[in-house]
């Protein structure tokens, strides 16, 4: 150690025999158990953190805590450290960001020189002509874009999410926050007490013997009561609407970050005060700092922050300040206080601070220059709730206006000044009355506390630095107003001032003031932005948590594995696309059997007396006389007449149907059903009950399916008389009760969708397929139904249709029943029956080429380049062994025997054949009723 | 949404005013360069001049008493009343125009968007009428003097599952055969231009392809905002910040002027081109609108060296993110799910969209959100605009802008003046009439995109 | 996020309900006028201030229960109508092709 660590303090928190290294831009160091990464650089001899973001300023120190905009560093892969605030731990690489190519020589020095130019927002006003260079003077432009590095490589980290139920929680723990803590949990409710530090305390931890013994006391009471939860190094981040607040909790083991989120009842905003920067020439340079900053530096961590001191004081903290100084053995050169009009003009050195000007003219030699000019309230949690904070001209700063939403409190520095015992009683007050909210009542409005008189000081006759962050100076704001950008927002806007990393907490109301003595306004009258969340930046990878993304699989998942299905994700559901050979899988289905697992396919159970009058309101076509057993298709469409889903629905009884949906509309259709039933029918009977997993739907398809099917079926006579296509029976297959067959076709053969309970569709998919080995029996995917289907010229919802497209254009106006009383969708559809076709039409298109498929969503090109429709589906099919599509045209293009142009995605142009029928296999249906 | 008037039958004072307007630009025989001149030059040499003398700037716009009447009172100053103002008196002389604005230039919508430009949209009318905006912001930084940052970053539009690839070629296909760059291009191609993205096959939401718009891109939206008030300003349009239209008047079925916080204006044209406040505005002048008001999020994480070049829009996921010269991600989503006029935004909204994010770039963990915010965003059924004519002759609207409306601010206010000065709807805005919704001619983008930005 | 007060569960997180549009009678269908019938499914009112609407307990008891709310301020109260059936959902929204509907910038 060397003489900058100070002997033992009563406040410190470091671990004197516990050394840490670690290594800072390449070389190793040793710092203490306790120290951040700025005391412990500091303790070394370390002054400059980084370079400022414009002029590549050297920074040091300015407020030894989180906010400290020289101290954001690099450490490991990690970006934007807080110095000022990250704890040491052993063997952790810190690295500075933005010095390229080093922290002592930085070529772009230079801006410093060139600095007059370089005024805010220079860059709207040049780099125009050449056009085509903006490219390249963008590329130099984001070389000086602040901030750490990321890697494509860096480790992604562990990090968590919890739910809190805390009745009341306390945002700062400070003597105001811990009192409200206490009082809260002593009147009964759950209390959660959040701080940002490390510690309990607030300002107390870095005073003197009288208030460390207090601060022992509290934190005893605290440490007591086992109502209270306490958290350190956490912060209350965000207040969303109804108290749901987003609480960050930092320094884990195993966890980067955690987010918190807790529904309050109620909410102490405790949040103390932020010390304000003082603007003047210099007031950047390493060996300025505030106040806070001094006093935390030689309390807390035991650290001498100079040698030859001047201090600029307004207020009781720069006065304690002097009186650490002197405590540290720092040589106090000179006191200038402000309250009695004495003052600072500049600082001046060279990359560090040598001299101070005073306004009485004479000049100072210092290494360190300590200002205590005001304060700014945090109030960013009450802006959250949506209070303004109004400006005090006499305590010269932001304050919350007294009446706040009845779930928020405030108490403290944040409302107001006190002695200890006055800010500790008005902080029980508040608990009290929060805790008395919390639980329902109504308690009497706290006594305000009063703020005390202090200087307005904002700005020294010479300009500086506003924004340390974002290098924007006072100078820079006066040439905005003149400008025009003389609203708080347009200033903020125009300079980018307050908005960096933190975001204004240190330099909004700087900003304001600066604004208003340019424009001969007052603050309050110019008022401040809005804080937006979050209070304290949190990982994009806290706020995602674990990843809880459903994913949904069949019964028989498993099986298509081990048979080397390639996977379909088809939303939530994970499907085999083919087993390896889709256009053998679709031949199999033409000439065998094929069975493919169609579980995701929607499927509701419908029951009650006034099923058909639903059935008659969402379909499109009729419903009251589908008789037991028979099964329908139908298709639904919105009020606006567009088609939204499609599928058939069964009578199974007398009062009991099932309704299969597609797979994707398997939800809104559910809730489509409940809309209309629970807010249009109230009076109807029906129940309905989603079955999609409750059952394993396999479709069996091909010519053999009967005889495959027979050898595993009790009780239900195949025989196509007796179960002609488009019904439905209840029978054992496989030995399994209650499996629902349905003789249906979407692939246009032979086939029955049976629906097994869930729990044995493995064992029936495989006794399928040991039993039809003789048959030639193979699994097939979706890509082989794909195909199967556009032979057939079924259509698929929002495939062959889009956003727009009504029934009547989807060659289903055969469906249509407009003599039907109601239905969702009628009125649009009937009004369109009446006009000839505007919309595009659904028909199947057979390209002339055999073997050019035109790729979907390839462009029908007609006279002078307009497109005239699209192709929706194409495929090469097996059976035919060539290209059909199926596509949307223009209604004068539909007309059967109408030669189309397509142009394909490589820009070729084909031509395609308007057919008759979709259908380009089996239009007449034979295979299917066979 | 009764009587809707046709095209046609715009206002007679549009049609004096038109009348006027044409007289005058004979007259002046070069109406759109006439009085083109701007206070002060910006440019390198101009920086160093006032550099060296120590020099200031003029001001960028002026402040002006409120007048009693003007040809035409424009409400709102985002990019779309701006550019409106701007393009009326540049491109037709008209030049007594008042901009209203409640706040300030630039604070609504204008300002809190993500700056996104593109043209890769579905219908040829929407890449029509977006490529002219594109072309606008091309030449805005020269046309305007003012450096407006368009940079033509490229824009990938990614795809996670087949129907979503459908789309994206369809949308290239239709791009293509109007001349807008867009191709699909696959993982491979897609981890060039973004080496941080994850695109193994193992993930819950594989990338299958991208649409990959070359021209498409980022704009500093404020300097557009400010490079139409300076330029507007400088032809004689005049600014009114802080300026809040109470009431639109209408006497008998025509518009005649507004009454404002500031006192009561006449005018024979009065144009709506606000936004979230776009239905309660035109309520004002007795004129529904099918329009709900939600909030849109967005969101900024702090700078980090530059590593993303292009613009990562994901449908499926819901997220859309790029990266400012300032080293920020700028990232935005889809509409809240339910309508408001809150800006507050929502905790949800991050959590979501910080998981969106890092299932396509899961390296970015330790990155931390630095500010939320949100704008309002009206929202029509067809999630196309609603341009042109409304019952009440001589009350024009430019709203229901949605998630898309930075992108078309250009094009919009073009297409704007031109309707006020000509009286009669230009092509390019011709589908996007509020007749449509009565008429039951719906456009076709929600055919299979454009809800978000 | 808000807080709604479900009269069959009691409050809950509005991330468990899904929002059903404001309260609007369906006009007849078999009678009305196009010009009516797209004034019901397309216009709005989009009042800012207190609205009548539907809300749809998704992940709780699956009822549609009205709520009245503030859309400038978010503050929620129980409808007067709490508990009884809501009527006249907004038919347009929750249909396949809204849920499906992807975003794009």
């Amino acid at each position: 150690m060397n003489d900058l660590r100070l002997p033992p303090r009563a406040g410190e928190v470091l671990e004197r025999s516990s050394p840490v290294t670690f290594t800072w831009d390449g070389r190793s160091y040793t710092g203490l158990t306790g120290d951040t990464i700025v005391s412990a650089l500091l303790a070394n001899g370390v002054q400059v953190f980084s370079r400022s973001f414009k002029y590549s300023r050297p920074r040091g120190v300015l407020t030894a805590s989180f906010l400290d905009p020289g101290c954001t560093v690099q450490v490991g892969d990690e970006p934007n450290v807080r110095a000022g605030h990250r704890q040491l731990t052993p063997g952790i690489d810190v690295r500075p960001q933005n010095v390229w190519p080093s922290l002592r020589f930085d070529p772009r020095v230079a801006n410093q020189a060139v600095g007059r130019f370089l005024t805010a927002g220079f860059y709207y006003k040049t780099f125009m002509r050449p056009q085509r260079l903006w490219p390249a003077y963008q590329h130099v432009l984001a070389q000086f874009a602040s901030g750490g590095r990321t890697s494509p490589s860096a480790e992604h980290g562990d990090y968590d999410k919890r739910y809190a139920h805390a009745e009341v929680v306390v945002a700062g723990a400070g003597p105001a926050g811990m009192a409200a803590a206490l009082a809260a949990a002593r009147a009964g409710v759950r209390v959660m007490l959040v701080e940002e530090e490390h510690a309990l305390g607030g300002h107390l931890r870095w005073g003197g013997a009288t208030e460390l013994e207090r601060l022992a006391e509290l934190r005893a009471a605290v440490r007591g009561e086992p109502g209270i939860e306490v958290l350190v190094n956490s912060v209350v981040t965000g207040r969303y609407d109804d108290n749901w607040l987003a609480i960050l909790q930092r320094g884990l083991p195993h966890v980067v970050e955690r987010l918190i989120k807790a529904r309050a009842a109620t909410l102490v905003v405790a949040a103390g005060l932020i010390e304000r920067p003082y603007v003047f020439s210099g007031n950047d340079l390493p060996g300025v700092m505030l106040a806070t900053a001094a006093r935390r530096l030689i309390n807390l961590y035991a650290v001498r922050p100079g040698t030859r001191a001047v201090v600029l004081t307004a207020n009781t903290e720069g006065d304690l300040a002097a009186a650490d100084l002197l405590g540290a053995g720092v040589d106090l050169v000179r006191v200038v206080d402000a309250r009695r009009g004495e003052g600072i003009t500049r600082a001046t050195g060279r990359g560090r601070l040598r001299a101070v000007e005073l306004f009485d003219g004479s000049r100072v030699d210092a290494d360190l220059l300590v200002t205590s000019t005001g304060w700014t309230a945090p109030t960013s949690l009450l802006n959250m709730a949506g209070v303004a904070p109004v400006w005090d001209d006499t305590s010269a700063r932001f304050r919350p206006p007294e009446d706040l939403p009845d779930t928020v409190f405030a108490t403290g520095g944040i409302v107001g000044d006190g002695s200890l015992d006055e800010l500790l009683a008005h902080g029980k007050a508040v608990g009290t009355a929060a805790a008395a909210r919390a639980r329902g009542g109504r308690p009497a409005p706290v006594t305000a506390l009063p703020a005390r008189p202090h200087p307005a000081l904002f700005r020294s006759p010479t300009h500086g630095f506003v924004d340390f962050s974002e290098d924007v100076t006072s100078k820079d704001i006066f040439a905005a107003a003149q400008e025009g950008y003389d609203s708080s927002e347009l200033v903020k806007r125009f300079t980018t001032a307050t908005m960096g990393p933190s975001q204004g907490k240190l330099e909004t109301v700087n900003t304001v003031a600066v604004l208003a003595e340019a424009t001969g306004r007052d603050v309050g009258q110019l008022g401040t932005t809005v804080w937006r969340p979050p209070y304290a930046p949190i990982s994009l990878g806290a706020l995602a948590g674990v990843s809880f993304e459903a994913t949904r699989r069949s019964s028989i998942h498993a099986w298509h594995q081990a048979h080397g299905a390639v996977p379909l994700v088809a939303g939530q559901w994970i499907r085999p696309d083919s087993y390896g050979d889709a256009v053998a899988e679709a031949r199999n289905v033409r000439c065998n059997v094929g069975i493919i697992d169609v579980t995701p396919l929607g499927k509701l159970d419908l029951r009650g007396p006034d099923v058909p009058k639903l059935l008659n309101l969402v379909y499109v076509n009729k419903w009251s006389k589908l008789a037991v057993g028979s099964v329908r298709y139908g298709v639904m469409c919105a009020e606006d007449g567009v088609v939204f889903d499609d599928g058939v629905t069964g009578r199974l009884e007398q009062d009991r149907y099932l309704m299969s949906t597609t797979s994707s509309g398997a939800a809104a259709v559910w809730e489509w059903l409940e809309n209309w039933l629970q807010t249009e029918h109230p009076e109807w009977q029906v129940h309905v009950t989603p079955v999609t997993t409750a059952y394993t739907s396999i479709n069996v398809a091909g010519p053999r399916s009967r005889e495959l099917l027979s050898r595993l079926v009790d009780g239900v006579n195949l025989e196509p008389d007796a179960f002609p296509y488009m019904h439905v029976r209840t029978g054992r297959i496989a030995g399994v009760d209650e499996c629902l067959l349905w003789r249906i076709g979407f692939t246009g053969e032979l086939s029955y969708e049976i629906h097994v309970p869930a729990s044995y569709g493995l064992h029936v998919w495989e006794s399928l397929l040991e039993v039809g080995d003789d048959l030639g029996v193979a699994a097939f995917g979706v890509e082989a139904q794909r195909i199967l289907r556009l032979e057939k010229g079924h259509l698929i919802v929002g495939q062959d249709t889009d956003g727009l497209t009504k029934a009547a254009s989807a060659g289903l106006e055969w469906l249509i029943k407009l003599d039907k009383d109601d239905f969702v969708g009628k009125a649009e559809l009937t009004w369109a029956s009446e006009l000839p076709a505007r919309a595009p039409q659904l028909v199947a298109l057979l390209p002339t080429d055999p073997n050019i498929v035109p790729a979907e969503a390839s462009q029908i090109v007609r006279e002078a380049e307009r497109i005239g429709g699209r192709i929706t589906s194409s495929r090469r099919s097996p059976e035919l062994g060539r290209a059909i599509c199926l596509g949307q045209v223009d209604p004068d293009l539909a007309t059967s025997g109408t030669v189309v142009t397509v142009q394909l995605p490589d820009g070729r142009r084909v031509e395609a054949t308007v057919m008759t029928e979709l259908a380009f296999v089996d239009p007449p249906g034979e295979r299917l009723r066979a | 949404m009764r009587n809707l008037a046709p095209d046609g039958s715009l206002l007679e004072g549009a049609k004096r005013l038109s009348r006027s307007v044409n007289t005058l630009g004979k007259t002046l025989d070069q109406p759109r360069t006439g009085r083109r001149v701007l206070p002060a030059r910006y440019s390198a040499f101009d920086l160093v001049r006032r550099g060296l003398t120590s020099s200031p700037w003029p001001r960028t716009w002026h402040d002006h008493d409120l007048e009693s009447s003007y040809d035409v009172v424009i409400i709102g100053a985002g990019v779309h009343g701006l550019a409106t103002a701007y393009y009326l008196a540049a491109n037709h002389g008209i030049t007594r125009i008042a901009v209203l604005d409640k706040a300030y230039i630039g604070g609504g919508g204008s300002g809190r968007n993500t700056a996104i430009i593109r043209s890769n949209y579905l219908t040829p009318e929407g890449v029509a009428f977006y490529d002219r905006s594109v072309k606008l912001y091309e030449d805005l930084a020269i046309d305007l003097n003012f450096n407006v940052m368009f940079e033509q970053r490229g824009h990938l539009t990614l795809a996670h599952n087949d129907s979503s690839l459908r789309t994206m070629r369809w949308r290239a296909e239709v791009n293509k055969l109007q001349g807008v760059d867009s191709e699909v291009i696959g993982p491979a191609e897609i981890r060039q231009l973004v080496p941080y993205m994850d695109v193994s096959t193992g993930a819950r939401y594989p990338i299958l392809g991208a649409l990959y718009h070359p021209p498409g891109g980022t704009v500093r939206h404020d300097a557009v905002n400010w490079a139409y008030a300076r330029a507007a300003d400088a032809l004689g349009a005049q600014i009114h910040q802080n300026t809040e239209v109470l009431d639109v008047e209408v006497r008998g079925d025509r518009v005649t002027g507004v009454v404002t916080n500031r006192g009561n204006v006449s005018a024979p044209v009065v144009v709506n081109c606000t936004a979230g406040w776009a239905s309660l505005v035109s309520a004002m002048a007795g004129v529904a609108l099918p329009i709900t008001t939600h909030p849109l999020q967005a969101a900024v994480t702090e700078p980090v060296k530059v590593f993303l070049e292009t613009v990562v829009v994901s449908g499926t996921l819901h997220v859309y993110v790029s990266q400012t010269d300032r080293g920020e991600l700028v990232f935005g989503a889809s509409v809240d799910p339910y309508p408001s006029y809150s800006t507050r935004g929502s905790l949800e909204f991050t959590e979501e969209l910080a998981g969106h994010v890092l299932e396509l770039m899961p390296s970015i963990a330790k990155l931390r959100l630095l500010r939320q915010w949100a704008g309002l965003c009206d929202m029509t059924p067809d999630y196309s605009p609603i341009m042109g004519v409304t019952p009440v002759a001589g009350f024009l609207v430019d709203v229901g802008w949605g998630t898309y409306g930075y992108k078309a601010g250009p094009v919009s206010g073009e297409s704007m003046a031109e309707l006020v000065a000509t009286g009669k709807t230009p092509e390019l805005i011709a589908s996007f009439d509020l007749a449509r919704f009565a008429e039951g001619r719906l456009v076709g983008e929600k055919g299979a995109a454009a809800v978000g930005h | 996020m808000l807080i709604l007060d479900c009269p069959h569960c009691g409050p809950r997180n509005s991330s468990e309900f899904r929002h059903a549009g404001t309260s609007r009678e369906r006009p007849d269908a078999t009678s009305v006028t196009a010009e009516k019938w797209r004034d019901y499914l397309y216009t709005q009112q989009n009042a800012a201030g207190w609205v009548r609407e539907n809300w749809y307990h998704a992940m709780g008891c699956r009822r549609y229960i009205a709520i009245e709310r503030d859309t400038v301020t978010n503050r929620t109260r129980p409808s007067d109508a709490r508990g009884a059936t809501p009527r006249g959902t907004d038919a347009t929204v929750g249909t396949s092709a809204d849920s499906n509907q992807e975003t794009a910038t």
